[in-house]
């Protein structure tokens, strides 16, 4: 087996082992959405307004809960650092395994969301162009808060840590993605804004496996 | 398996570690074929230079030459074996070795069964004694074709027999031309090595 096949069947295995991390973001989305119309109200025009903006902001959170300890338990079993001895540069190891993670755990998520949409009414053009903005933005959010993930390895309790520094960043990509739902509302042009968001998630699948894995270096350099 | 003979230089190592030296201007050279225990008390600094020379740890100064290559671009050609578990709870043990060193299930079978642990081979790692946890980290000794091994107390929680199957297994390595560094707090087993005695600077 390739390096890279054995990074992805690793992935896989841990997935199929631990399948709580892939059910409890989704349970958790699902719970989020069914309280908001106990909480707010049932009248299903509000509903239809504000859904696809309340999907989308408890998939940003799902997304964040199964992020917080992406490196943590390679790191402290010493598996990560046997990364370094692999034929390969870090920086594609780690793109690989955000890579699998993107799609064994934010994946589902995406493809869920349409019919959470149809639970909270919201209008088909717009659970449409909810489903395009995620499968476009989340790539940019899952490699920063892999990067988050990475940067906080060696402090311990780094869960929220890595949340907290990496949040400047996914504040344009939300804004980005809010401006798509709203003119998908209005039924007005929403590429140019899916445009860029896709550049910005093409621009950190590039350069963050490369912030990361110099992050991941720096931590296993200081530790014992 | 007969590797291409290397050489291990290490030059002017020194390190400093929160406001302690730990070795200054450490200089020696490990010809293809020599074992090198590196001794002292606890805290003197082993797993550190350890880690130095195996790349883990960023150079402070001096240099660390496999063949004629820094560290840094020829970690593939060390095997390193610390004292973390490196492998993973929840994976079977068939499955860790898999993803560490590759190969395919019989060549990593054999590997299992010279570390007589080919009967747990679908076990989860997590179910394993501390010990056996250990011999399915050391398999990969037997999986790999790096010259250089680095093992940080390879005999920590190993029991006799495994002891001596161990010191069989790095008598091998270095007849067929590798290198192998080492610590160990017991008293060593192998016969011909080399010792560097590491004490505090102060």
């Amino acid at each position: 087996m390739s390096i890279e096949k054995r990074i992805i069947a690793r992935e896989l295995w841990l997935a199929a082992a631990r399948p709580g991390d892939i059910v409890k973001p989704i349970w958790f989305l699902l719970l989020v959405i069914s309280m908001v119309p106990l909480a707010l109200t049932p009248d299903s025009e509000l509903l239809a307004e504000i859904g696809s903006a309340m999907i989308w902001i408890a998939t940003l959170l799902a997304l964040l809960l199964n992020s917080e300890h992406f490196f943590q338990s390679d790191f402290s079993d010493g598996v990560l650092e046997q990364w370094l001895f692999f034929d390969r540069p870090l920086a594609w190891l780690v793109g690989l395994k955000l890579t699998a993670h993107w799609l064994l755990h934010v994946l589902p998520l995406i493809l869920i969301s349409p019919v959470i949409a149809l639970t909270l009414s919201v209008p088909g053009d717009v659970s449409i162009a909810l489903f395009i903005t995620m499968l476009v933005a989340t790539p940019a959010l899952t490699c920063f808060s892999g990067l988050g993930a990475a940067l906080t390895l060696g402090s311990s309790r780094s869960g929220i840590l890595g949340v907290l520094v990496m949040m400047p960043l996914f504040v344009p990509v939300v804004v980005l993605a809010s401006g798509v739902l709203i003119r998908a509302m209005d039924g007005s042009e929403t590429l140019p804004l899916l445009a860029l968001l896709g550049a910005f998630s093409v621009a950190s699948a590039v350069l963050v496996p490369i912030a990361v894995s110099l992050a991941i270096r720096v931590n296993i350099g200081g530790s014992n | 398996m007969n590797l291409k003979p290397l050489k291990l230089k290490i030059a002017r190592l020194s390190c400093e570690r929160d406001y302690r030296l730990l070795f200054d201007s450490l200089a020696f050279t490990l010809d293809a074929g020599s074992i090198l225990r590196v001794a002292g008390k606890n805290g003197a600094g082993k797993t550190t230079l350890l880690r130095t020379i195996a790349g883990l740890y960023e150079i402070q100064e001096g240099e660390v030459l496999v063949g004629d290559q820094p560290v840094s671009e020829a970690m593939h050609r060390i095997l390193y074996i610390g004292h973390r578990p490196q492998v993973t709870g929840d994976l079977s043990v068939l499955d860790n070795l898999k993803h560490l060193a590759g190969h395919d299930d019989t060549f990593l079978k054999c590997a299992l069964e010279s570390v007589g642990m080919l009967g747990y081979h679908d076990s989860l790692v997590k179910e394993l004694s501390q010990g056996q946890g250990r011999r399915c980290a050391l398999a990969r000794l037997w999986c790999s074709d790096a010259p250089i091994w680095i093992l940080d107390e390879p005999y920590t929680a190993l029991d006799v027999s495994m002891i001596k199957i161990l010191d069989n297994k790095i008598r091998s390595h270095v007849a067929s031309g590798g290198i192998c560094l080492f610590t160990t707090h017991q008293l060593p087993t192998l016969s011909e090595f080399q010792t560097l005695e590491l004490g505090c600077v102060d």
